[in-house]
């Protein structure tokens, strides 16, 4: 499997995490109660919105959106867009940044984590990765 | 396309690593497909799990164990002693859901069901060790029960538990002392009370008994012989107390 194909996986997982943390928002999933474990905690602290709309449906456009990119890439046409490549680079490590923002934010300020934004937040650092690895290769295949 | 460029990169060792893991050679077209269908395959276990998750009956009530003894003679108690049912809440003060249900089902509880004498409503401390605050607001409550201002501090700590919670303040004691000024305590006694932790013993009791419960999560009620674990509404409530009424109305006769 390679890179690219792998990200598309990683991205469609992301997706589905940030689907269910959507929902759970919107209350279709499970209940409003505290019970053990903190995701209730966090889902519904003043830092579960922004801008107006829940983190967990921002996190779900993420993940179409870098699916559908992903995709874009896997097609021939576009196999060597150095453009493509560097688009990716750029929304995962902005991803990241804004995954490590919500991580100190559960860390530092709800004190309390999320399991399945955790899940997130790694899924973000492993796209990132593969993005850099093929913009990377990208690179020096267009330098040849 | 993809062998054009091979060609054109000299075959280099790098340069056809690079190609190769594009999947543009036939080799990999078959590596394509497979991928294609494992995308698929993880689309509809996606949806399928989504869709059974947001489907699930949502377990919230259930029928209490009937050999479980009644729930003692301890925590807070606002109705009549002679009332046919008692509900008994197993709450946390810090708990956004026992918020939502204090503030907007509980008045019309009070009003509708234990005024009229139909309902005898028990509070019980459950605070959960995730709140960072809770247990503050607990012994404030016990404090203010001390002078009889259970149920306004109850209410003061619910209807304003964003000014006070762990993400407003890490000094809790000063903000619902503050807040409690209204209710017209004797200040000194209520903050050498909270200070000295006069009643943790009551609270882990009403603890252990949640325990013993089994209760996971608040707010949890006990209505009857049914366990609900959800801030429900105030129709819904009814129900369940009619339901208990109803039962015991059922003992009495046979009796």
């Amino acid at each position: 499997m390679t890179r690219r194909m792998l990200a598309a996986v990683v991205a469609l997982v992301g997706l589905f995490v940030a689907l269910y943390l959507a929902l759970y928002k919107a209350g279709v999933i499970g209940t409003l109660a505290c019970g053990t474990g903190s995701c209730e905690t966090v889902q519904l602290s003043r830092w579960a919105t922004f801008m107006g709309l829940p983190v967990a449906a921002w996190g779900a456009g993420y993940y179409a959106f870098i699916l559908g990119l992903v995709l874009a890439s896997l097609q021939d046409r576009w196999a060597y867009s150095r453009r493509l490549s560097l688009a990716l680079l750029v929304v995962t490590t902005w991803g990241v940044i804004f995954s490590a923002w919500l991580t100190y934010l559960e860390l530092f300020v709800i004190h309390a984590i999320c399991r399945w934004c955790v899940v997130s937040a790694c899924l973000a650092v492993v796209l990132w990765v593969l993005a850099l690895l093929d913009w990377r290769a990208q690179a020096r295949l267009t330098d040849l | 396309m993809g062998k054009d460029r091979v060609g054109a990169g000299g075959g280099r060792r790098q340069g056809q690593g690079v190609v190769k893991s594009r999947g543009g050679s036939g080799a990999s077209g078959g590596g394509k497909r497979w991928f294609y269908i494992l995308l698929v395959l993880l689309l509809v276990f996606g949806i399928t799990a989504l869709s059974y998750m947001a489907s699930r009956p949502k377990q919230t009530v259930s029928q209490i164990d009937s050999t479980i003894p009644p729930v003692p003679n301890q925590g807070h108690v606002v109705g009549s002693d002679s009332a046919p049912v008692e509900v008994v809440e197993f709450a946390d003060f810090e708990c956004p859901a026992c918020g939502s249900f204090a503030t907007l089902t509980e008045p019309d509880v009070r009003k509708r069901l234990v005024n009229t004498g139909l309902v005898r409503f028990r509070f019980m401390d459950f605070p959960l060790s995730m709140h960072r605050n809770t247990w503050p607001a607990h012994r404030a409550a016990w404090c203010a029960a001390e002078q009889n201002k259970f149920w306004e501090m109850h209410d003061i700590l619910f209807f304003n538990q964003d000014r006070w919670n762990g993400e407003a303040t890490s000094r809790p004691d000063r903000v619902i002392a503050e807040l409690a000024r209204p209710l017209g305590l004797d200040m000194d006694l209520f903050n050498s009370c909270v200070g000295a932790r006069k009643y943790d013993a009551q609270i882990r009791a009403n603890v252990d008994e949640g325990m013993r419960r089994q209760v996971q999560s608040t707010p949890t009620f006990v209505i009857g012989n049914k366990k609900v674990t959800t801030a429900v509404s105030y129709d819904e409530f009814k129900r369940y107390v009619d339901d208990a009424l109803a039962a015991s109305r059922t003992t009495t006769k046979v009796k």
